[in-house]
């Protein structure tokens, strides 16, 4: 077995057919007709990004936009000044056309591969493959043809590039392995989009397998078997049939609405960081956004954000989710994070110490510029507002009646905004679960943060490995938390969502869905499944299971009944 | 020769995308474009050069324009940078 990086989900099983790229050795040769050696070199241009261009277009209909815009790049690539001008000057020197290219090229390669930013090292992945292609039309070269591979072909090579994809017919090609690329790469990016199985980052694959040779590719563990064992490859042939078949169950989800077993409606929301995110969200068929987290606006800057930037990523996000809610949960950070230009103090315990709505609200200047940004959103949309770290009733209400100082002030700007823009609570305290029934009073909505109930509610560091075994939302403390804090909501009418990674745990949903939570926030990517497992269940049996659960006393019964009662998806 | 102070704001920095437009649109000047960065200088004309410069969000850039139509340059140039390079 080889191991190597998983790249593209799924099992792909077929023979081998390896890509070795052709032999672009060539002379160099000192040019007397300068003229006709530009001549040549603007020719081999023409037909570069005329062929490149012809192949973004197919890759376009068959891919996708993003896609294709690889290979746009490249096209471009050419028309750089410090690319081609640099090899025509070159050339003008009396070097040969493959020679001046060749030296650029491996110029700005050996700028971008060491570079440490993985963005920008895929740059020299780009200008590896765009001076391959113009050496084979210099060299008239033909390519090696991957279109008219047979089906059940697994390709091998040392990088998958872009000009390679596109040729590849989906159908035929049961997997990918390749020596080199990481999960953002090119080969990684367009293995998904096509949905094929991919290894990347296999060391010396290409010289250790043969043409013919059975090969399975495992791209959830990033596994390869090489002329496999037969029983590794009935295995494999199960575990194939098993993801295709949970594949196809959850595609059935998409763009439905999530009910329940009895046909009640729940919803599905987002977890989301940066305003592209919501794209995201809006592609995995989220139907709305949880949690926004606000905090990129402040880590990655050099400033306090102003109004405008802060509004125009919320106005991104609240405009891409087109109309459905985007709770934006207002800063949450404390000492734990060093920022330059805000002043946090080195404390003790910066987890109970100086932070979220605690530092917000001894600092309300630039609380009200962050509050402002999202009332102003709200105009393009529907957006919320989260506060996080919640523990006392006055907090709320403080942050309400900036929330209402702010409308006044807007009303008399004449600028708009949503006047039922709710004020909700992250809840996510021991304190806010022990007064549920009092902060659902104040609240608009609630949210509960399983990550941080847990930790706040049994007292645990989840970093420390010593106690770190506490740190669990299976804990009787922590459900018992979370069904008050649900009840509390349910009894004063007000919604009540999640936004912890519980909220996507197929142990822990039937319990939310008997507590009677409405919304479950969850990773984009987990949407489907949630939505799928929430499918399953009707309330009658959630009830049970819940009933039977909340008299247990310890966690490990907890889980065990869970994990005995889980339905299979 | 005219020049100006400018800060990135794009979150990704200089990235392929607003460095091929800043490029593009460099190109269409008569006068030589040059970004002043950590010390060094990169052809604004060049994607290839404006990319190896390794411009982060927040970093402070030096704006060159020498040429006929350098004043032109620089102030739409450098409005166009500061709204974020179509990003």
């Amino acid at each position: 077995m080889y191991k190597g990086i998983a790249a593209s989900r799924g099992i792909g099983i077929g023979k081998i057919c390896r890509i070795i790229e052709p032999d672009l050795s060539f002379e160099a040769k000192v040019i007397t007709d300068i003229e006709a050696e530009k001549a040549r070199f603007s020719k081999a241009i023409a037909d570069f990004v005329e062929e490149t261009n012809a192949m973004a277009e197919e890759v376009r209909k068959n891919i996708g936009p993003k896609e294709a815009e690889i290979l746009l790049g490249h096209a471009a690539m050419m028309d750089d000044p410090a690319m081609s001008g640099e090899m025509f000057s070159m050339i003008e020197t009396g070097q040969c056309a493959e020679a001046a290219l060749t030296a650029v090229s491996d110029m700005f390669y050996g700028i971008f591969s060491t570079m440490d930013d993985e963005m920008m090292r895929q740059r020299a992945s780009d200008i590896a493959d765009v001076k391959v292609s113009l050496l084979k039309i210099l060299l008239g070269v033909k390519d090696v043809n991957i279109g008219s591979v047979p089906e059940g072909t697994v390709l091998v090579c040392k990088d998958l590039t872009p000009s390679m994809t596109s040729q590849i017919v989906k159908e035929n090609v049961a997997g990918i392995m390749t020596e080199v690329g990481g999960p953002t790469s090119h080969s990684a990016i367009l293995a998904r989009a096509l949905e094929i199985p991919a290894v990347l980052s296999v060391p010396g694959i290409v010289d250790s397998v043969n043409d013919g040779d059975t090969a399975i590719v495992d791209g959830n563990a990033g596994d390869v078997f090489i002329n496999p064992e037969l029983d590794v490859l009935s295995e494999y042939i199960i575990k194939r049939e098993d993801f295709n078949k949970k594949k196809a169950e959850l595609q059935k989800f998409i763009g439905k609405e999530t009910l329940t077993a009895d046909g009640d409606k729940l919803e599905i929301y987002c977890n989301i960081g940066t305003p592209k995110d919501a794209k995201k969200a809006m592609e995995c068929d989220g139907e709305g956004v949880g949690l926004f987290r606000s905090e990129f606006l402040f880590m990655d800057n050099t400033h306090l954000p102003t109004e405008e930037e802060q509004f125009e990523a919320y106005k991104e996000a609240v405009e891409t989710m087109e109309g459905r809610t985007v709770i934006i949960r207002t800063l949450d950070i404390g000492g734990d994070k060093d920022i330059p230009y805000m002043d946090f103090e080195k404390e003790e315990n910066p987890f109970l110490g100086f932070r979220a709505v605690r530092y917000c609200l001894a600092h309300q200047d630039m609380y009200k510029v962050q509050l402002r940004a999202i009332v102003r959103a709200s105009a393009y949309g529907k957006a919320k507002i989260m506060v996080p770290l919640v523990t006392t009733v006055e907090e709320v209400r403080t942050v309400k009646k900036l929330v209402a100082e702010i409308k006044d002030e807007l009303r008399a700007e004449g600028i708009a905004f949503d006047e039922d823009i709710e004020v909700g609570c992250m809840m996510e305290t021991a304190a806010s679960a022990a007064i549920a029934d009092l902060l659902a009073k104040e609240a608009d909505f609630f949210s509960i943060g399983t990550n941080d109930l847990t930790g706040y509610t049994m007292a645990v560091d989840r970093g420390n490995a010593k106690v770190a075994y506490l740190y669990s939302a299976f804990q009787p403390a922590v459900l018992r938390s979370i069904r008050t804090i649900i009840k509390a909501g349910k009894e004063a009418g007000i919604p009540v969502g999640m936004c912890g990674e519980a909220a996507a745990d197929p142990l822990m949903i039937p319990l939310l869905m008997s507590f009677g939570l409405d919304e479950y926030s969850v990773n984009p990517v987990l949407v489907l499944r949630a939505r799928c497992i929430i499918s399953k269940w009707t309330k009658a049996e959630a009830d049970a299971l819940a009933e039977k659960v909340m008299a247990m006393a310890t966690e490990e019964e907890v889980k065990a009944e869970l994990e005995a009662s889980a339905k299979e998806i | 020769m005219v020049s100006k102070n400018i800060t990135i704001k794009n979150e990704l920095g200089m990235h392929m995308r607003p460095a091929s437009l800043l490029a593009k649109m460099a190109a269409t000047y008569e006068s030589n474009v040059t970004v002043k960065f950590n010390g060094k200088d990169f052809n604004c004309k060049s994607v290839m050069l404006l990319m190896t410069a390794l411009i982060k969000c927040g970093s402070e850039i030096e704006l060159v324009c020498d040429g006929a139509d350098e004043e032109k340059a620089l102030a739409e140039l450098s409005e166009f940078i500061e709204s974020g390079m179509g990003e």
